[in-house]
């Protein structure tokens, strides 16, 4: 068997940096064309609605919508660190004027979870330079 | 293109859970054994595929990147034309597609099409969570794996926690399918959980990923399958029931709505199956069973929504309505599907909806046919891009007659 981390940690590359430093400073953003102003999530190499390859990183609003969430009771598919943290509050959660994301909401009661509950950023560290967003609701 | 070709043969390995006993085969060995028992089925031999069609479905445990051409060596087969199903669990369904198109346009008269995988011998860091690279690395693993998404059930969780948002949906509904499908699996040697539950049995299943339970999940098994498609002419020189494509239809990266905020309640089915249908001939009443891609029960019922046998958002009770029995008013997944047959890796087990279609149209099905099936409708449904379910989906409607 070999040796795994804990949790999964992304690999940086030079498209997907900006995100990760962002979130290590607080900030949330994500790529926004800068000819039809679509913003694009997850990373892309060029904009999913014009093709334009002029995408740069933009500041987002922080808060946003949870479009639909799950809790999850098990690891599958995923790293056994997790384990210490179940149940897991998986949302996607809709950025205000931004795109859709994956994003763990926490501070919360599972069962108080809802759909179209509202969010905010909050930023945890997964390395000394790098950060990752979570939310908690508003 | 309709009835322009038609499936002679398919075969099915019995499939492994690799309990004690039972067979630890390699993945070139399954596909050799599935090719087999297709071949049998047709009357053909492998010499028949040299300057023909050889298809081949992605496997987890590829060890190559020219997957195609070194079963082509394995197999001692020499073909024209190599077709590689990269579309997840549509790669069955996609690859009749280029085949037919292939015959149609003379380039090739036949082609074998073969899929297998053994992920449960693959290494596993984590349950579910085979050591297939391109699982864990990349921009789409990087914004999924450290968010926090436990896989397919919890992707698919998301999808169905906000259709119930949207929709009336009970659990109940759902566990119908799931109950139904064992009934069915009852029936069909090949399945692999063959012992049949109830309704309280599935609700006292533990969830998993809310509102997603273990009986809502499939099964990964170890497994082949194969199937011969050819032009009708051949088909009626070497087979006395040839099972002929009447219609298909296929889309892919569906957005319903925006590409930035899109409706997860509606699939690519909406687009593919209208397209099926009319290629074929046919409307909803003249389907005589359905095979979904079943890897969840709310994705069997989705995709009835939206092939249009009824409208968005009445599944639930359409599926509470009809009977879903191989003898009832809308026989769904007949051969137990594969929440109940197994998954033989995840770009194989959409093989089972095809390879179930011509088992009923052949008159094949045993204790579970559907009788006097004329058209069926069967199902691919394959990969899982960020946010949304199924990036391929594809509609094929199978005749007895052309
Ligand atoms: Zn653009």
């Amino acid at each position: 068997m070999s040796i795994v981390p804990n949790k999964p940690l992304p690999e940086i590359h030079e498209l997907t940096k900006p995100f990760w430093e962002g979130a290590k400073n607080g900030k949330l953003l994500m790529q926004k064309c800068s000819k039809c102003g679509t913003v694009n999530f997850q990373p892309k190499p060029w904009c999913i609605e014009c093709g334009s390859r002029d995408m740069p990183w933009t500041e987002m609003k922080q808060e946003g919508t949870v479009y639909s969430y799950t809790v999850s009771r098990t690891v599958a598919m995923n790293y056994p660190g997790w384990k210490e943290e179940l149940p897991v509050i998986l949302c996607l959660v809709d950025i205000d004027d931004g795109a859709r994301m994956y994003a763990q909401v926490k501070g919360v009661d599972p069962e108080d979870m809802k759909v179209g509950m509202r969010v905010t950023a909050i930023f945890e560290d997964i390395s000394e330079e790098y950060g990752i967003p979570k939310f908690k609701p508003l | 293109m309709r009835g322009k070709v038609a499936i002679v043969g398919y075969g099915r390995t019995p499939y492994s859970r690799l309990k004690p006993g039972q067979p630890v085969l390699n993945v070139d060995e399954y596909i050799a054994w599935a090719a087999e028992l297709a071949l049998e089925k047709a009357g053909m031999t492998k010499a028949d595929f040299d300057g023909q069609g050889l298809g081949v479905s992605h496997a987890e445990v590829a060890h190559t990147v020219n997957w195609s051409a070194a079963t082509a060596e394995n197999l001692g087969i020499s073909p024209r034309a190599l077709i590689r199903g990269d579309q997840g669990g549509s790669s069955a369904t996609s690859m009749l597609i280029r085949a037919a198109s292939l015959i149609n346009a003379g380039v090739i008269d036949r082609a074998l099409i073969v899929g297998a995988d053994t992920p449960l011998g693959m290494p596993s860091v984590a349950p579910g969570l085979p050591l297939s690279p391109e699982r864990t690395r990349g921009v789409y693993w990087d914004f999924q794996g450290p968010f926090g998404v436990m896989g397919a059930t919890a992707q698919f969780a998301l999808v169905l926690k906000r259709y119930m948002h949207e929709h009336e949906l009970s659990v109940e509904q759902l566990g119908k399918i799931a109950v139904s499908n064992r009934y069915h699996a009852s029936l069909h040697p090949g399945a692999i959980y063959r012992e049949r539950f109830d309704l309280n049995d599935y609700m006292a299943s533990p969830v998993l990923s809310d509102p997603i339970r273990l009986f809502d999940c499939v099964p990964i098994v170890n497994g082949g399958l194969a199937y011969i498609v050819t032009s009708a002419e051949t088909a009626k020189k070497v087979s006395d029931r040839p099972v002929y494509v009447r219609g298909f239809g296929e889309q892919n990266n569906h957005y319903p709505g925006s590409r930035v905020f899109p409706d997860l309640t509606e699939t690519g089915f909406s687009q593919s199956a209208p397209i099926a249908m009319e290629m074929a001939g046919v409307e909803h009443s003249d389907i005589d069973f359905f095979q979904p891609y079943d890897d969840y029960p709310f994705i069997s019922m989705m995709t009835i929504e939206d092939w249009g046998f009824c409208k968005k958002g009445h599944g639930g009770k359409f599926i509470e309505e009809r009977n879903l029995h191989f003898d009832g008013d809308f026989p769904l997944s007949t051969d137990g599907g594969q929440l109940s047959g197994g998954q033989p890796g995840g770009a194989n087990g959409g093989f089972m909806p095809l390879v179930e279609g011509v088992c009923q149209l052949m008159g094949e099905a045993g204790e579970r046919q559907v009788k006097d099936a004329e058209i069926g409708g069967v199902c691919g449904f394959g990969g899982i891009p960020y946010g949304r379910p199924g990036r391929s989906c594809i509609s094929v409607v199978l005749g007895a007659e052309a």
